[in-house]
This record gives structure tokens, C-alpha cells and sequence, in this order.
């Protein structure tokens, strides 16, 4: 049964490993956010190649397992010469899969911008760079701000799948603990509560930001 | 369960109770309000208030928007319970129940068994949008009341007839306007054959050009007579030619009651002087 | 010709894949309903159990959750073998999210179909029967057809556990054989071609349901 002894020395080690998962969530995220405006603005693309490209793209990577396309990233690419350490296969298998997400993310928050908008900025002869910077996200951004945040939260949930591709974060790490002592419930069981008191309040302050954005909006 | 036909008498010792309270009438009134007060919070919507209904009778509330008539209506039908008071139905009480000569609140059973008596139609209609319109109608026949479906589509149609929609049996609710919406929902009330009914401002969301139709809906039942009616309006013609008695409210309280004529042409009180210059005006 | 070799081992994996994500599913969906019921119950015992059900497996990783329950419960005397690990866990994890999708779903039915269904005099039990889930489930499909493709995607898990399902057939193929781009394309390739038709599905089905109606 449980062994507070034992689970009070293995703590230190699992915690330290959640360094190695807190950085992959943030660069991962940062990868997603760009790469997602990416996607974003090239469905809307008048050219119809791209947009229908990039939609393709969107529904490939969201039809299929993460897990998957980051044994894809680190198995594969070697093949054609690209070597990548598991730390950076794991941030951009997430960065590329999130980016799909967040792209329809902030879709809604352009589709939320009023038609007038495009115009107004159109008989302003604004270029299209500048329509895009100045005038349509500074707008279609903040209402979806929290739901990025729910989707950070997710992805920081997901990157114990990076361990697949042998990168030792918090949930490898405890299954090597486990491994030597044959003892796996004190391990896993403190990476659960780790991701546990770190996402609930999380999601918990992205719900109260909802809230009162939706009150400011009204 | 009771028939929606059928009337249930209680001639109890609650009955006898009754005639203490009830002093302006001999006749047992269809709903009796006894010292009804409503508070959200700090706000007090309905201060006490006294109140009858007499079978068959056509009572108009009228007065400013938030001064407490939908409240009342909505205590009625249990949408919303009093904070304080009581209220009879038929001479039963509606909130409480009495279990070994102790008043206790009342329960989800004894709910349904009053509740029965009396139907509501409400300024948004509340159609339900996944249901035909013969559907809507027919839909409390047979899951209320536990008549067979061909039956319950009968008693349907031919009340939807009586409101003039015989057309519209297998349209959905989305494909009608305002006007027939709410007819559809005074025949959903209607088939119930509640011996009261409630109409909780039931032309307030019309299209002006859609009031009429709706409003000689409610004249033709009214003139039917045996239903005893509490019409909450801002039609003030409206309420001139339906109502036997208009009740005017004003900050949870009942200012001034009479005669439709006495109260039009004579309103003592300056706020119902206030309110009716003001639909004189428009 | 790789390809004829490889896909008879793959598609194997593909009919263990197929029946996890069914079972799943399944368990996913009564959980859903039973957790979505609880969170909105006047009895706060229920609430609170039911809040603390979704809180936690939505609160932590799946990957976590079944390591969890394969590695760590038999430490406490309850050993289950891989396809039922898996099953269950899936089915609780997914079970947690879709609650959010079943309650939202009966918050967003407006008041005044309760009202109406009150002032008809419909018993509460044929208030929700009749009125609220019929209108909350249209309401739910977005949600559930998201949830599906999301637990189909997350049935891949499982071979983290050594349970034979398509993606363990492709790791141990690879080992084998080092086509590792013809194995690893193709196992891209294949869950697309089942998740797709899935999304497709559920979005008719969702245009169906919504015709005429609103």
C-alpha cells in the first residue's frame, strides 16, 4: 500500500522533471500560437490553393493521434537527414498538432469582427499587412484570449506523451522510479496531483477571466 | 391523475376556513391571494397583497412594467414561490399542504394536483421548437393527462381550428409568426381546460400588426365564459372590453381596483391618471 | 510491394483500435449523462461527488491516468488486464468532459420551456423526457462529435500499455522491418480515413436533427 516515506524521497526527482514539461507546454504553445495565425489567415487566403491547403492540413493533423505524429517527428524525419533531440520533436509535434486547434480559434475571433471593420479599413487604403495588425486582431484577439488559455492548459496535460518519444519529463521520470522499485503507485500518483494542482486552478481563473470578460462585453 | 375534463371539488373544513378570510364574497372564489409578499434579495415586489378571483371571472392587471403583476401571475401558476402568505386555489391551499393538521410545504404531487386547474400563457409563447404544432398541443393530453394519442390529436385539432390555425398542424413552431405562435400556445393551454387561465402580457412581443389576431382569440374564449381569467395587459381597450373588474399596481402593491368603467374614467389615484394620459397619448 | 506486408498486422491493430474506441464509448456516454445529471442535482452530496469525479480527470493527463490505473492500481490489490485498463480509462476520461457537453447543454435549454412545461403541468421526470433532453441532445452532438474523435485519437494510448491496437502493431512492425516511413505514413494515413468519415458523419447527422426545427 501507500509508503509516505518512500513517496516523500522520490518527490524531490518527479518534481525537479516537471522543469523539462513546463518548458516543452510554454515553447510548444508559443509554436502553436504563431503557426495557428498562420493557418488562420491562409484559410481566408484568396488564393484558393492555400486556402484549401491549409484547410486539408487543419483536418489531417486534427484527425489524427498526437502520439502518432510525434513518433512521425522523431522516427521519420531522420530518414530524410533531419536529426531533432526528443525535447524539440516533442515541442513541435505539440506546437504543430495545437496549432490546428488554436487556428480555429481564432477564426471564430475573426469571424467575430464586424464586416464594417474590412471596409472601414479598406476606404482607409490600408495594405492588407496593415488591415491584418492594426485593425483585425487587435480586435478578434482579446474575446478569445480565454480560450487559449484553456487550450495552454490542455497541451500541458498532453505532454506527458512526449515520454513516448523517450523524453524523461515528470511522467518518465516517475515510471523510471517505478521501474527500479517496482513501486508505481507513490510515483504516478504524485504526477497525478502535480498536474491536478497545477491545471484546476488554472482552468479555474481562465473560467473567472471568461466571465468577466463576457460581463464587460455586455 | 385527474382528466383535464374533470373538476375536482374539495369541500373540506378548508372550505369552511375560508369563508372568514374572504369577506367581499359569498361564492367561493376560484383564487384567493392572502397576504402574498414576493422579495428578491433586498427588492419586495408584491407588499402583502390581498386578492380574489371568482369563477368565471375576467379580472385585467394593469400598470407599469417591474410593478409586480407578472409576479403574481407566475406565484399562481408555480413558477415561483411566495416569500410570504398563502394561496388558495379552489379553495385548496397551493403552496402548503396540510399532513396530520400541520402545514407543510407542499410537495411535487400535490403541485400537479392544483396545477391542473389552472393554464398560462406566456409574452414569449414557450413553444417548444422540437414539436409539430399539433405536437405542442397535443403534447400535455397525452403525457399529463394520459389520453391515447389518437384522442389527444383530435381534442388538438379541433381547438386549433377554434383559434384559426387548421392549416399549420404539421408546421414547426419557427415557421410561424408571432401572432400564430401564440395562438398555437393559447390552444396548447386551452386543451387543458384549466378553470382558470393565466395571460402573462401575451401580445407584449407582436409585431403591432399581430396584436388583433391574438387579442380576438382571447375575446372568444373570454366570451365563452365559464374560464375565469387573469389577463395581464398594457391594451387598455383591450382590458375595457374583456375585463369584469381591472386591478391597477403599482410598486408591489394593488393602488385601485373596480368596474373597467369607474377605473378608466374615473381614476382616483394620480399614478393610474399618469399611466392612462400616457396611452391616451400614443 | 511493403505495403501488402505491412497492412494485414496493421489492420489487425485497427480491429482491437475499433472495439477499444466502441467500448469506450459506450462507457463514456452513460458516464456522461450519469456525471452531467449529478453535477446539476439538488443534492449537494451528488454535486460535490460528481464535481470532484470531473475535476480530477479532467485535472490531470490521460496518459497519467492510464499508467495509473495499469502500473499503480494492482499496488492496491485491483490488477486489470490491458483492454480493460484501457477501456476504463478512456471511457472515465472522456466520460469527464462529456458531462460538461450534457450539462451545458440542459443549462442552455431556455427557462421558459420549463415554464411551459410546468404551467402544462408536466411531472418533472416528463418535463426532462419530453421537453429538455429532447432540445439539450441537438444541442450536445457538436460536443460529443468533437468528444469521439477526440477519444478515437486517444484510444492510440493504449499501446503505451502493451495492448495490440493499431499503433503497438506500427512500433512493433517498425522494429522489424525499419520501414519506418511507409510504417508511420500509413498509420497517419489510416486513422484519417477513419476519423473523417466519423467527423463527417456527426455534423450530417447534426444538419439533420436541426432542419426545419430552429
Amino acid at each position: 500500500m501507500w509508503n509516505w516515506d518512500y513517496a516523500i524521497k522520490i518527490f524531490p526527482e518527479i518534481f525537479a522533471a516537471l522543469k523539462i514539461t513546463v518548458t516543452a507546454t510554454f515553447v510548444g504553445f508559443a509554436l502553436a500560437m504563431l503557426l495557428g495565425l498562420v493557418l488562420a489567415i491562409s484559410r481566408r487566403s484568396s488564393v484558393k490553393t492555400v486556402a484549401y491547403g491549409s484547410k486539408g492540413l487543419i483536418e489531417f493533423i486534427r484527425n489524427t493521434p498526437l502520439l502518432v505524429q510525434l513518433y512521425f517527428i522523431f522516427y521519420v524525419l531522420p530518414e530524410v537527414g533531419i536529426y531533432l533531440s526528443p525535447l524539440s520533436a516533442g515541442i513541435i509535434g505539440l506546437g504543430i498538432h495545437y496549432s490546428t486547434y488554436l487556428s480555429e480559434v481564432y477564426r471564430s475571433g475573426i469571424e467575430a469582427v464586424p464586416q464594417g471593420q474590412w471596409e472601414a479599413a479598406k476606404a482607409l487604403n490600408f495594405s492588407p499587412w496593415q488591415v491584418w495588425s492594426k485593425i483585425i486582431i487587435p480586435q478578434g484577439l482579446p474575446p478569445v484570449i480565454p480560450v487559449l488559455g484553456n487550450y495552454l492548459i490542455t497541451m500541458f496535460k498532453e505532454t506527458p506523451l512526449l515520454s513516448a518519444i523517450t523524453l524523461v519529463e515528470i511522467l518518465q521520470t516517475a515510471k523510471i522510479i517505478g521501474s527500479h522499485s517496482f513501486r508505481y503507485l507513490e510515483a504516478f500518483t504524485i504526477v497525478g496531483i502535480l498536474f491536478l494542482i497545477l491545471s484546476y486552478p488554472s482552468s479555474v481563473m481562465v473560467r473567472r477571466l471568461e466571465m468577466r470578460m463576457n460581463k464587460s462585453l455586455r | 391523475m385527474s382528466t383535464p375534463l374533470k373538476l375536482v371539488k374539495n369541500l373540506s373544513d378548508e372550505e369552511n376556513n375560508y369563508q372568514d378570510i374572504s369577506k367581499k364574497k359569498q361564492k367561493q372564489p376560484m383564487v384567493c391571494y392572502d397576504k402574498i409578499s414576493k422579495s428578491y434579495g433586498d427588492l419586495q415586489v408584491l407588499k402583502k397583497i390581498d386578492f380574489d378571483i371568482a369563477p368565471g371571472e375576467k379580472v385585467a392587471l394593469i400598470g407599469p412594467s417591474g410593478s409586480g403583476k407578472t409576479t403574481l401571475a407566475r406565484l399562481l401558476m408555480t413558477l415561483e414561490e411566495p416569500t410570504s402568505g398563502t394561496i388558495k386555489v379552489d379553495g385548496e391551499l397551493l403552496w402548503h399542504q396540510k399532513i396530520k393538521g400541520k402545514k407543510v410545504k407542499a410537495n411535487e404531487k400535490h403541485l400537479q394536483k392544483i396545477r391542473g386547474k389552472i393554464g398560462m400563457v406566456f409574452q414569449h409563447f414557450n413553444l417548444f421548437p422540437h414539436m409539430t404544432i399539433l405536437d405542442n398541443v397535443a403534447a400535455a393530453p397525452i403525457h399529463v393527462a394520459g389520453i391515447p394519442r389518437a384522442e389527444a390529436e383530435e381534442q388538438a385539432i379541433s381547438i386549433l381550428e377554434k383559434v384559426g390555425l387548421s392549416d399549420k398542424f404539421n408546421a414547426y413552431p419557427s415557421q410561424l409568426s408571432g401572432g400564430q405562435k401564440q395562438r398555437v400556445a393559447i390552444a396548447r393551454a386551452l386543451v387543458m381546460r384549466p378553470q382558470i387561465m393565466l395571460f402573462d402580457e401575451p401580445t407584449s412581443a407582436l409585431d403591432p400588426e399581430l396584436v388583433g389576431e391574438v387579442l380576438g382569440v382571447i375575446k372568444d374564449i373570454a366570451q365563452e365564459g365559464e374560464m375565469a381569467m387573469l389577463l395581464i395587459t398594457h391594451e387598455m381597450d383591450f382590458a375595457k372590453d374583456v375585463a369584469d373588474r381591472v386591478a391597477f399596481f403599482d410598486e408591489g402593491r394593488i393602488v385601485e381596483e373596480g368596474k373597467p368603467e369607474e377605473l378608466f374614467y374615473n381614476p382616483r389615484s394620480t399614478r393610474l391618471q399618469d399611466l392612462l394620459s400616457r396611452f391616451r397619448g400614443r | 510491394m511493403t505495403i501488402l506486408y505491412l497492412l494485414p498486422t496493421l489492420l489487425q491493430g485497427l480491429k482491437i483500435t475499433l472495439i477499444i474506441t466502441f467500448l469506450a464509448m459506450l462507457l463514456a456516454f452513460v458516464l456522461a449523462f450519469l456525471a452531467g445529471f449529478g453535477r446539476l442535482s439538488k443534492f449537494r452530496v451528488v454535486r460535490f461527488l460528481t464535481a470532484f469525479y470531473v475535476e480530477v480527470f479532467r485535472g490531470t493527463s490521460l496518459l497519467v491516468q492510464l499508467f495509473w490505473i495499469y502500473f499503480a492500481l494492482p499496488l492496491i490489490g485491483i490488477s486489470l488486464p490491458p483492454l480493460a485498463a484501457g477501456v476504463l480509462t478512456l471511457g472515465l476520461n472522456y466520460g469527464a468532459y462529456g458531462s460538461e457537453v450534457v450539462r451545458s447543454a440542459i443549462l442552455a435549454v431556455p427557462k421558459g420551456q420549463t415554464e411551459a412545461g410546468i404551467a402544462l403541468n408536466f411531472s418533472p421526470w416528463r418535463r426532462l423526457r419530453h421537453i429538455i433532453l429532447p432540445q439539450a441532445f441537438v444541442m450536445m452532438l457538436p460536443g460529443f462529435g468533437n468528444l469521439q474523435i477526440e477519444l478515437l485519437k486517444g484510444t492510440s494510448l493504449v499501446s503505451l500499455i502493451t495492448l495490440a491496437d493499431l499503433t503497438y502493431q506500427a512500433t512493433i512492425l517498425n522494429a522489424s522491418t525499419m520501414e519506418t516511413t511507409m510504417i508511420y505514413s500509413l498509420l497517419l494515413v489510416i486513422y484519417f480515413l477513419i476519423a473523417w468519415p466519423l467527423t463527417r458523419g456527426i455534423r450530417w447527422v447534426e444538419n439533420r436533427l436541426s432542419v426545419g426545427r430552429y
